[in-house]
């Protein structure tokens, strides 16, 4: 019976091999010194055939238990000393700076129209679109804007040279005579996209609720507010019993959405020539009052004008209905505080990052 | 428009502070765009009396004076000589300024403070420190102090004592081009005066007696072409004496920007500004007589090439459109323009007529926009005066004229008036009012607005009223101008709001947005950034198309934005420039826009797509030896691939380009099925890098969106995955250098290996053991059955195929 007392002794020095083993090769070697067919503890096992028959059962167990312990000790200890391998050579710092993947970044425009679009597109707003080079009469005459309408000027509006080749690149004498086009429908770049409403209508009989982001163009120099080049966008909506209150509605359900619940809207009479009532709307809210402003102008509206509508071929008696327009830089510089509009067409990578 | 608080309220009665007006004109359509308080000039200065004299003590040049300014007595030290004890002298208080002088940074203001160890509370004042000219305001000249006239009372305001007006408020107003009427103090009042309901109070004329002979004794008119001119009036006043304004006048024009001429002159552009109507005033005697020994003024179109010279003394040549003043003899004022030199009022006019007249506002903006002569007068007649109005201004001028300038009036006035217009009447059907508003305003509401605003009811019937317009209000032309009216008034503030509501609406090109947008997310999604370029750009600029293709502007700002753009990629490396020029090297930009060119005469419009890559191919890192690989043609190739076919488009086909284009060193036409033109892609030509100071290799590639948009499927489907194991085969072989990639897919297809799955290159090698001109391409390829396992034999009976066919068609030298 004397090897029994000894098996609790071999376990342990085993225990303590097995986890003093400093790498894979050492734990296997370990392994084989007491648990392989000619190990310390295997030449225990064998010793139990020495037993007698009453001993056996009670000393087997206790065997078996230490050899199970041990076995799963060795896994342990190969499981540790694995991962150990596994472990990169240098150690990984991971503050220091990944390898990044860049994410590129919608134009502030493009981000700025998309929440209009979607603010719009919540209270069943279609996407419209309408050529850039326009003629006369959309641009002007069908928006009851006649042909002495100080809108019309020509230090506003770009007018296409007739014959690519032969007009002389100053302004002047040349440019007024290549300017006359034919029939009076001569080409230009749209100075606002309520021309669109005409191309819209002209299609399409009511109702009608678009909106028109696009591209408009003033003969303007560029300065820290002004680009030839600029965005505007428009919504025409046109039903029946249509009134100033739905206009109001709409725009401030617009407003709302785009510059937060706080905002404030105010409605002040104005005159445009395709629209009958007209108005400004200015707005206001905490960002407003830390420029040091009670309001600030932000769109022009009002009830589509009844020459319009018959111009387009609608019934005024039936139908009536509101536009409204606004441009798409300015919105971008209140909310993103940029203060020259020049930065949006220079495409810094510094700053289209930014947004 | 500029009006004053003051003058305002010379006609209607309003108790706003000068915010609430402000307030209540921006919110009437008049927008405020400036307010400008004038504080009462000569602020802090007094009419004072100095009770004693006596020397200084420490200085002999100076005097310690007790001087009494109505509260009290204070000690001032003076160093003037030319007073004494008992005159009256303006004192200025300790806290005021004296007025600036022109280059004075700052104002002077006066402080309680020791002169030679003797303390002075205040300064009294010479005419130089008060900007004065003594004889100008009746006083005598003198070195020293201002010696006030003894009648003075001491504590008076200084400014009252000469006359000058308290403080004022200027506003700036926004008037649009349809209110004419409202370019003037009265139209502005009357709109207060229908706001509040108080009466306007329109300046009563009496002329007295005129005892000269009648006007029509001493001048005629003849209106020629009545269509440009439907009212001439011609007043005559004799005798008048020209000279300065008086304080009054001359200081309620000046607060609203025009400058003091002369009494007469000064008195046409008051009533210009007081009533709206522009009045010309000419020297009678510079007038030719005519046959009859009167003057006839002669209202005609100038003739063709016709010098005149207007009063600025610039000499122009009109058109025979443009209306001229004349007598028989010359002409003597550009119609609704200007005054003529000829007849200019001068400083020995004694006898003067006035013209107060209604020109057509179309014809007086075309003669100004030709001549590039803009007045105050062109700009009231062509945006529409009244044409009621001229009879009423024309006697207002000669009151005043008669009140600052003397002189006495000649009876009646000479009134080419030919056709009076019917008054105009407007008929507002009440409902229609609610109609349009989205608010209920009461009958009686509606007709007291219009009433106010100085229309006037003929008929009434229930449900409906017509107005006779006055002549003022040419913007009234249908009935949805008057609802606008009772809109302005009742206040847009109150009508309240409405809830989005009605039918959802439609257009074909909603989807098209959300495309586009789609488009924009996987480009974004490639790592680029999205840039916006000018629309337009120099001709100079544009190489990808010939010029009679380019659209150019009639009237362009500048010969750098003189065309429309026909290609994103002039935009695209601009912007590259203005990066690198900042050292931001790296640099991946795209843009969706618009491209515009002309074809066989007609102007083209289409939506493009372009991206563009220059510098490091991936973002800075601290390890790696590829770290600073530049991209190259495959990175774009790369972006180019995997945009078309997430955008759905399938089967495109790159048709490399032999040789360089005028922008691409290399470069490939994208097609579809090598037919239909998607776009192009390729390397900048170095040159043109250079000159744009473009430091890497930079590339470039635009496409058709439109034509993506029309083309792509984006139609997305479940495949099954596969249920059976694949096998690969791995051919590595060397090919001459011109076998491309699409000639070994060509080939293979050519085969009809059976079940193959895919073909992949993954790797390409020159050098060691291949030869020159010959290049070694390593394929993968992959097969699988969709319904079994493949068996060896299977793999190596359609493999064989393919091997046998690179043989063949491409002269393959397969490798182990």
């Amino acid at each position: 019976m004397g090897f029994l007392n000894d098996i609790e002794p071999l376990k342990q020095t085993a225990l303590t091999e097995f986890k003093n083993a400093a790498d894979l090769a050492a734990l296997e070697q370990t392994k084989g010194a007491w648990i392989g067919p000619n190990g310390k503890f295997t030449a225990l096992m064998k010793q139990l055939g020495t037993l007698s028959k009453e001993e056996k059962p009670a000393a087997g167990k206790l065997i078996n238990a230490a050899k199970v312990e041990l076995e799963a000790a060795l896994g342990a200890c190969r499981e540790a000393l694995e991962l150990k391998a596994a472990l990169p050579k240098e150690p990984t710092d991971f503050t220091a700076p990944g390898r990044r993947r860049t994410l590129g970044k919608l134009h502030p425009l493009t981000q700025v129209t998309d929440d209009i679009v979607r603010a719009f597109r919540k209270i069943g707003f279609a996407v419209a679109d309408g050529p850039e080079i326009e003629d006369e009469y959309h641009c002007f005459d069908a928006l009851n804007t006649p042909a002495d309408h100080p809108a019309r000027d020509s230090q506003d509006t770009f007018y296409i040279a007739t014959n690519a080749g032969a007009v002389s690149p100053s302004p002047g004498e040349a440019a007024t005579a290549a300017m006359a086009g034919e029939g009076g429908r001569s080409s230009l770049l749209r100075t606002h996209t309520s021309s669109v409403q005409i191309r819209v209508m002209e299609k399409q009989p009511p109702p009608v609720r678009i909106i028109v982001p696009g591209r408009v163009y003033r003969r303007d120099n560029a300065d820290a507010t002004h680009n030839p080049t600029f965005h505007q966008i428009e919504g025409l909506y046109v039903d029946k019993n249509v009134t100033v209150g739905d206009l109001k509605g709409t725009v401030e359900f617009v407003f709302r959405e785009l510059m937060g619940s706080d905002v404030k809207i105010r409605f002040r009479p104005h005159y445009f020539s395709y629209t009958e009532p007209s108005y400004e709307i200015d707005f206001t809210n905490a960002l407003v009052k830390k420029m040091g402003k009670d309001w600030l102008e932000i769109a022009g509206c009002g009830m589509v004008h009844p020459q319009v509508f018959e111009t387009v071929g609608y019934d005024p008696a039936v139908w009536t209905g509101w536009a409204f327009g606004f441009g798409i830089e300015r919105i971008a510089m209140l909310r993103y505080g940029i203060n020259d509009i020049r930065l949006f067409y220079e495409n810094d990578v510094r700053f289209l990052k930014q947004f | 428009m500029k009006v004053t608080l003051n003058w305002l309220k010379q006609y209607v009665d309003f108790n706003w502070s000068s915010e609430e007006l402000t307030e209540r004109l921006t919110l009437l359509g008049l927008e405020v765009e400036g307010v400008q308080k004038i504080s009462a000039t000569f602020e802090g200065i007094v009419v004072a009396q100095v009770v004693t004299r006596d020397k200084h003590p420490n200085a002999d040049k100076l005097s310690v004076c007790r001087v009494n300014e109505g509260t009290g007595e204070r000690q001032i030290v003076c160093g003037a000589q030319n007073f004494k004890a008992g005159d009256k002298v303006p004192l200025i208080l300790p806290g005021a300024s004296l007025p600036m002088k022109p280059g004075d940074k700052d104002p002077f203001t006066i402080k309680i403070g020791k002169l030679r160890g003797v303390e002075s509370h205040g300064m009294m004042c010479s005419h130089e420190e008060l900007l004065l000219d003594p004889e100008a305001i009746g006083h005598k000249k003198e070195d020293g102090l201002l010696i006030l006239r003894t009648d003075a009372k001491v504590g008076q305001p200084f400014a009252e004592y000469l006359g000058r007006s308290g403080s004022d408020v200027v506003y700036d107003l926004e008037v649009t081009p349809n209110r004419p009427d409202l370019n003037s103090v009265l139209g502005i009042a009357r709109e207060i005066a229908a706001l509040t309901g108080n009466p306007l109070r329109i300046p009563e004329i009496k002329l007295g007696e005129a005892s000269v002979p009648a006007s029509s004794e001493l001048v005629a008119s003849r209106i020629e072409d009545a269509e440009l001119c439907p009212r001439y009036t011609a007043r005559v006043i004799k005798g008048v004496k020209i000279g300065p304004s008086p304080a009054w006048l001359r200081d309620t024009l000046e607060k609203v920007g025009i400058r003091s001429i002369s009494n007469v002159v000064d008195v046409t552009n008051f009533v210009m500004m007081e009533s709206g109507q522009p009045l010309h005033a000419f020297d009678f005697h510079l007038i030719a007589k005519s046959a009859d020994g009167k003057p006839t003024i002669v209202v005609r179109r100038a003739a063709a090439g016709e010098k005149f010279k207007t009063l600025d003394n610039q000499e122009r040549t009109l058109t025979s459109e443009m209306l001229l003043i004349g007598d028989e003899q010359k002409g003597i004022a550009l119609a609704g323009v200007m005054g003529g030199a000829n007849t200019e009022i001068n400083d020995q006019t004694v006898d003067v007529l006035i013209e107060s007249a209604y020109f057509a506002p179309v014809n007086i903006r075309r003669t100004s926009k030709q001549l590039g002569l803009r007045s105050e007068s062109s700009y009231r007649f062509e945006r529409g005066a009244d044409v009621g109005i001229c009879d009423w201004a024309s006697r207002r001028a000669a009151q005043l004229i008669l009140e600052t300038a003397g002189g006495q009036l000649v009876d009646g006035v000479v009134d080419g008036y030919p056709s009076p217009p019917p008054p105009k009447t407007l008929t507002l059907h009440f409902a229609k009012c609610k109609d349009l508003l989205g608010i209920g305003i009461s009958h009686a509401d509606q007709v007291g607005f219009l009433s106010r605003m100085g229309l006037k009811v003929t008929h009434q019937e229930p449900g409906e009223c017509t107005f006779s317009l006055p002549t003022w209000r040419v913007d009234l032309k249908r009935e949805v101008d008057l609802i606008e009216e009772v809109g302005r008034l009742y206040g847009v503030e109150k009508i309240p709001s409405t809830p989005p509501r009605g039918e959802h609406g439609s257009n074909e090109f909603d989807t098209v947005y959300d495309q586009i947008a789609e488009a924009r997310r996987i480009l974004t999604g490639l790592g680029l950034n999205e840039a916006q370029g000018q629309t337009l750009i120099g001709k100079a600029e544009i190489r990808s198309h010939p010029p009679e293709e380019v659209i150019a502007l009639a009237n362009p700002l500048s010969s750098d934005m003189d065309a429309l753009r026909p290609s994103l990629l002039p935009g695209l490396i601009h912007s590259l420039r203005h990066n690198v020029s900042r050292k931001n090297y790296d640099v991946g930009l795209f843009e969706i826009g618009r491209v515009f060119s002309s074809v066989n005469g007609q102007t083209k419009e289409n939506r493009s797509v372009a991206l563009t890559l220059t510098g490091q191919r991936a973002l800075n890192f601290w390890s790696g030896d590829d770290r600073d690989a530049k991209a190259d043609a495959a990175d774009l190739k790369g972006l180019v691939e995997e945009f078309i076919e997430q955008f759905g488009l399938r089967g495109a086909q790159f048709g490399k380009r032999a040789g360089s284009t005028s922008l691409f060193l290399e470069s490939a036409a994208v097609t579809l099925g090598g037919k239909l033109p998607l776009g192009e892609l390729g390397q900048l030509l170095p040159t043109l890098a250079k000159k744009y100071d473009l430091r890497d290799a930079v590339f470039l590639a635009e496409f058709n969106l439109d034509q993506l948009l029309a083309k792509r499927n984006p139609v997305k489907a479940f495949k099954a995955l596969p249920q059976f194991p694949s096998s690969r085969r791995d051919v590595a072989m060397l090919v001459p250098e011109a076998v491309t990639h699409d000639a070994v897919l060509q080939a293979v297809k050519q085969a009809k290996a059976a079940n193959l799955e895919s073909v992949e290159l993954f790797d390409v090698f020159r050098g060691k053991s291949v030869p020159d001109g010959q290049k070694s391409l390593a394929y993968a390829f992959t097969y699988r059955a969709a319904d079994k396992t493949l068996t060896e034999a299977d793999v190596n009976n359609a493999h064989g195929k393919v091997l046998e066919t690179l043989k063949t068609n491409l002269k393959a030298e397969l490798r182990a």
